[in-house]
Formats: C-alpha cells, sequence, structure tokens
C-alpha cells in the first residue's frame, strides 16, 4: 500500500518536475512562464501522435520536445520582441492551443476530448534486480522509467548549471540586471528567448511523459492545470532546484493520494485544492519573513 | 482659420490611427485563424461569413449575441478596473464561480421571499460572494506586496474544485444525478427581455454598470486616483495617495462586478448552479478588457464580439463541420496580439517624443 503510493507519488511528480525545471529557468532568466500548461498539452498530443507512428518513445519525446520548444519561441518573441505582457500572452496561449488541439482532434481524427492510437511505443521500465524487493527503497528508486530518472537528474544539474556555468550566470544576469548583462555585450532578449524555449521543450517532454509514460491515450484535459503546478513548484521552491523539487514531489504525492482517495467517501475535489492553498500560504509566510527582515534592518 | 482647419483634420487623423490600432489584435487574430480553417480544408472567408450571419443576421440572433455578451461586459469591467489601477487580477473566473454558486444557494434555499426581496438577496450574495474572494489576495497584495497574479491564478483553481465539491455533496440536488444543485425559485430568476432568447434584465444591469465606469473614470477622484496609480505608481504615492488602500479598493470592487457576473448568469441563464458553469467567462473578460483597452464603449464592443463568436460557434458547428474551437482559437490569439500592440504603442510614443 504505501509502496503503491510511494511509486505512483513519484510517477506523478515527474511531469510536474519536467515542467518546473524549465519554468524556473525561464524565470531566472526573467520571464514568468504562465503558458507551461499549453506546451504541455501539445506536447502530449504530439508525443502520443508520433509514438504510434514510430512505434518509437525516443522518437516521442524528441517531437513533444520540439513542439514544445517552438511554442516557447512564438511566445517568447511576443514577449520579448513585441513587448507583450507575458502574464496575458501566457494566458492566451493557454487559451489558444488548447481550442487549437480541439480543433485538430476533431478535423483531423474526427473525434472529441479522446484519442486512442494503435502501437503506441510506451517508455520502458527500468527494473532494478536487488532494490526492487527492498520495501520503500525499491519503490523509490526500481521500475521507473527513464525520463523519471532524467527529471531527478535534472534537479542537481539545472543547480550546478545556473550556479557555476558561464551560460548560467548569463541567463542570471538576464533576468536580475538586464542593463548589466547589456553592459557586457551580452543580449539579454536572447537569452531569455533560449530560456524560454527550454521551458517550452521540457513543458512538452511532460506531455508526452502522461501520453507515453502514464495513460496510453491522449484526453484534452490530460494536463489538469499540471503546468499551474509546475508554476505554483518554481514558486514554492523560490527557484531553487532542489526546493523546487520537493514542492513537484509534494504535489505529486497530492496527486497518488487523490487518486486513492477517489470512491473511498473523501472528496477529491477538496484534497485537489490543497496544491493551490499551499502556494498561496508559503508565498504569504516568505513575504512575511522578508517583511520582518527588512523591517530589522531599518 | 487655417488653424482650425489644421486641428479639425489633425483630430480625424489621431482617431483613425486609434481605430487602426484598436482593430489591429482582431485583424491579425483572424489572419491566424483563417490559416488553421485554412489548413484544415474550411474556407476562412466562408466561415467568417456564417459567423457573422449567425450573430447578426435577425433580431433571435442579435437577442442570442446580447445574451451571450452579457456574461463578457461585466467580467471585462471586473478585469479592466482592476488593471486600471495597475492590480493584474486574473481572478475574476473564480469570482463568476462563487458569486454564482452563492447567487444559486439563496434562490432556491429561501424560496418563500417574494420576488421584489428574493432577486436583490440573491443577486446581493453574488456580490458580497465575490468581493470576499478577492479579499485575501487584495490583502496580501496590498500589505504584504504578495504577487497577485499568483495569488489570484491559484485562487481560480480552488474555486473550481471548492465549488465542484459543493455541488457534488451538500448542495446536490436531491435525486440529480449530474452536479447541479436544485433550480433557483422563479421569484430569483431575472427577467427575460425577449422570450424565448435568453436574453434578460442582466444586460440592463451590466449597460447600467458600463454608464457608472464611464461617468466614474471621468468625473470622480477615485478615478483620477486610479489612473495615476495604475500609470506611475512612484508618482501616486509622491502625490498622497494612498496607493496599498486603493489596491485594495479596486481588488475588492473587480470581485464584487466579477461575483455579480456569476450571479447574473445563475439567475438569468441558467437557473442553476452547475459544475463547468463558466465556459472561461473570466479569461474571456481578460480579452474584452484589453481588447476594449479599458474604456466603457471599448468594453461593450469587445464583449459582443466576444458573444457574437460565442453563439455563432456554437450554431455553426449545427450547420457545418467547422469545429466551434475556432472561437477558442480566436479569443487566445485576440488576447496575444492586443497586449503585443501595448508595445509598440509606447515604442512609437517615446520615438515621438
Amino acid at each position: 500500500m504505501i509502496d503503491n503510493i510511494i511509486h505512483a507519488a513519484f510517477v506523478m511528480t515527474t511531469p510536474i518536475l519536467l515542467a518546473a525545471l524549465g519554468g524556473l529557468v525561464n524565470r531566472v532568466a526573467g520571464l514568468v512562464n504562465i503558458g507551461l500548461d499549453s506546451m504541455m498539452l501539445a506536447g502530449a498530443l504530439v508525443g502520443l501522435m508520433v509514438a504510434s507512428q514510430t512505434g518509437s518513445w525516443p522518437a516521442a519525446l524528441v517531437a513533444a520536445a520540439l513542439v514544445g520548444g517552438l511554442l516557447g519561441l512564438l511566445m517568447s518573441l511576443t514577449v520579448t520582441r513585441l513587448q507583450a505582457n507575458e502574464i496575458i500572452v501566457g494566458l492566451g496561449f493557454n487559451i489558444a492551443v488548447a481550442g487549437l488541439v480541439r480543433f485538430f482532434l476533431k478535423s483531423w481524427y474526427g473525434t472529441s476530448g479522446t484519442l486512442s492510437l494503435p502501437d503506441v511505443a510506451m517508455l520502458p521500465r527500468i527494473h532494478i534486480p536487488v532494490v526492487a524487493d527492498i520495501p520503500i527503497l525499491g519503490a523509490i528508486f526500481s521500475d521507473h522509467d527513464p525520463l523519471t530518472w532524467a527529471a531527478w537528474l535534472l534537479v542537481p544539474v539545472t543547480a550546478w548549471f545556473l550556479a557555476s556555468t558561464r551560460m548560467g550566470l548569463r541567463l542570471r544576469a538576464a533576468g536580475a540586471a538586464p542593463q548589466a548583462a547589456r553592459a557586457l555585450g551580452l543580449n539579454p532578449l536572447n537569452l531569455r528567448d533560449a530560456s524560454t524555449v527550454f521551458a517550452g521543450a521540457m513543458s512538452g517532454l511532460a506531455g508526452a511523459y502522461l501520453c507515453i509514460g502514464v495513460v496510453g491515450i491522449f484526453n484534452e484535459g490530460i494536463t489538469a492545470g499540471r503546468g499551474f503546478l509546475a508554476l505554483a513548484a518554481f514558486y514554492f521552491g523560490r527557484n531553487r532546484p532542489w526546493p523546487t523539487a520537493l514542492g513537484a514531489l509534494l504535489f505529486g504525492l497530492f496527486d497518488a493520494i487523490q487518486i486513492r482517495l477517489q470512491g473511498r467517501g473523501l472528496p477529491a475535489e477538496l484534497v485537489q485544492t490543497l496544491p493551490y492553498v499551499m502556494v498561496i500560504v508559503i508565498l504569504t509566510l516568505v513575504a512575511i519573513t522578508m517583511k520582518r527582515a527588512r523591517n530589522k534592518g531599518a | 482659420m487655417s488653424a482650425v482647419a489644421s486641428s479639425a483634420r489633425a483630430t480625424p487623423a489621431v482617431g483613425w490611427r486609434d481605430v487602426a490600432l484598436a482593430v489591429a489584435p482582431l485583424v491579425l487574430a483572424l489572419v491566424v485563424a483563417g490559416i488553421v480553417l485554412g489548413v484544415a480544408g474550411h474556407n476562412p472567408l466562408e466561415v467568417y461569413w456564417l459567423l457573422l450571419q449567425e450573430s447578426f443576421g435577425g433580431v433571435k440572433r442579435i437577442a442570442a449575441t446580447v445574451a451571450a455578451s452579457t456574461p463578457l461586459i461585466l467580467t471585462g469591467l471586473a478585469t479592466a478596473v482592476a488593471f486600471r489601477s495597475g492590480v493584474f487580477n486574473v481572478g475574476v473566473e473564480g469570482c463568476v464561480l462563487v458569486g454564482g454558486l452563492a447567487a444559486a444557494y439563496v434562490g432556491f434555499t429561501y424560496v418563500g421571499l417574494p420576488a421584489a426581496l428574493l432577486l436583490p438577496f440573491a443577486l446581493g450574495a453574488a456580490v458580497i460572494a465575490g468581493t470576499l474572494w478577492m479579499l485575501v489576495p487584495a490583502l496580501l497584495k496590498a500589505r504584504l506586496d504578495v504577487d497577485e497574479v499568483v495569488t489570484t491564478l491559484m485562487l481560480n483553481f480552488i474555486a473550481v474544485s471548492l465549488t465542484a465539491w459543493l455541488v457534488n455533496g451538500p448542495l446536490l440536488a436531491p435525486g440529480s444525478a449530474n452536479s447541479a444543485t436544485p433550480m433557483v425559485a422563479e421569484a430569483a430568476r431575472l427577467p427575460r427581455l425577449l422570450p424565448p432568447s435568453t436574453l434578460n434584465a442582466g444586460f440592463l444591469i451590466a449597460i447600467a454598470l458600463l454608464v457608472l465606469y464611464w461617468l466614474w473614470g471621468r468625473g470622480t477622484a477615485l478615478g483620477l486616483e486610479t489612473r495615476l496609480a495604475g500609470l506611475n505608481p512612484r508618482f501616486a504615492i509622491a502625490s498622497g495617495i494612498n496607493v496599498p488602500m486603493l489596491i485594495i479598493k479596486m481588488m475588492l470592487l473587480s470581485g464584487a462586478i466579477g461575483g455579480l457576473a456569476g450571479g447574473i448568469q445563475a439567475l438569468g441563464t441558467v437557473n442553476r448552479f452547475v459544475v463547468g458553469f463558466s465556459p472561461g467567462y473570466g479569461f474571456t473578460g481578460i480579452a474584452v478588457a484589453l481588447l476594449g483597452r479599458g474604456s466603457a464603449i471599448g468594453i461593450l464592443l469587445a464583449a459582443l464580439l466576444f458573444g457574437a463568436l460565442a453563439t455563432s460557434g456554437a450554431t455553426i458547428q449545427l450547420f457545418s463541420d467547422v469545429p466551434i474551437e475556432i472561437v477558442n482559437i480566436l479569443q487566445g490569439t485576440v488576447m496575444i496580439f492586443a497586449v503585443a500592440r501595448f508595445g509598440w504603442l509606447l515604442k512609437q510614443r517615446q520615438g515621438g517624443k
């Protein structure tokens, strides 16, 4: 029972974590990405289609990352070159892409809402022999797919990248001090575009994971607002990769528990509100501590 | 003489440019959606012509369009009052939901009251619910400078789940399998203006509020203060305006109007609260406010446009194989281009100076 929940929690964490790391890098470079959910949705659909057409899961992941990245680029260009407000553009992308996806489903496949395709290549599970039999540890480490492993490996990599590489430093400069970055001969807008493409690609992968890692079919509500949970996760982690991962894991755990609670008399709807309530509570606590620190300083 | 002539000529020139800039996002969105339609094998011009006929061809169709635009006028207005003071409230959707549920609750619970009492009571409940829903993000923004975009966005999801829980459990209509409250009493329903269309007195309320908004923006101190605070918060603080208090007031006002939008929808059109009550009225309201550029007449025209799209999109699906989702694509792209335009507008102004 516990093992089941832990395993499910990790499964549900993967898409949130992938998108959250993308959104984190994006925000560090100066763009708050409200459109993660739209890139996830597009990645999910394209991932499933390519997985069915080619029978190859790596090809599906590449395609999902590409379509996510392309949407990211379009969004970023609107924000950086046409100086549009990032929040509105993000919301606009969510509405337009959701419409586009359903439009495509209806005109291409003649189906509304759900798409089920033959011969979908699902992500393989990596079974680790001895560890798999140990309680709890087995659930944490064994029988996960490559994308879950990649997501968790990306946490320290992102931390290192932002803290210690030239590119990481440049991205941070583009976000925190665009004028200083420009003075150093960097183009903060290009850097911001690159970070949004990355966020889009990561969200595309996150969407593909939902399709070819979890259920094997596409549904118009498949992201279930997980792009917004990802947003919540990096706000929760205040742009630091490890706390962001912890936030994503917490949301994954809620997701897993909520699925278990359905049909047990406990209202799933109320459990679903918890991550969002927590974001507000945590932002409040952070703001209070910062205010106290300021008052002490003054 | 020549000075008068030149100034007379100069005014319409500016007007044309303004009109062109206001219409540009719509035209760009139509082009994008036209490409989508073309790729899918439809003739965009035919589709648009059909949409136009379905929304304005005849009294019945116009009534349907106006009815569909009623909630959008209100959510557009709710968004605009917040934007005007520089507050990015994206939480009107949540206010619509809690307002709609509150109005429905009063409408099916206090069935013994006469219409003269019950209707105002139910609408009042919607306004109060919407106002209270914005209280937390308003206080957090004004007192602690917590990002209102995140809090109001999160509150939308909370409102969706919370209202879904209430109508699936405690407030579920007896014997009903689908997630809906009981129907509200006859006495709680807003009178229909042009039966059988769903056009109701809520439209008149919406228009009255638009007029008030227009007067308020022109003639009152608060109207000026909000514009100053929205345009330049530091200058507003320096000139002695209490900006935190202003933020609280405007967010609560935004919530009140959003709640009213839900209440009018519950008492005028749906006559109950159901899951999926709002097909994104709050989010479309953002597009309406942006496209209308915050002006009363602009909001009215933009709401009519989106109302037309919504109502004609629903029927076009019956008469052709064009999916209704073309409406969502148009809404989203209008939103994107509406803010893109503000960018180059500012740039040109700076260049001019």
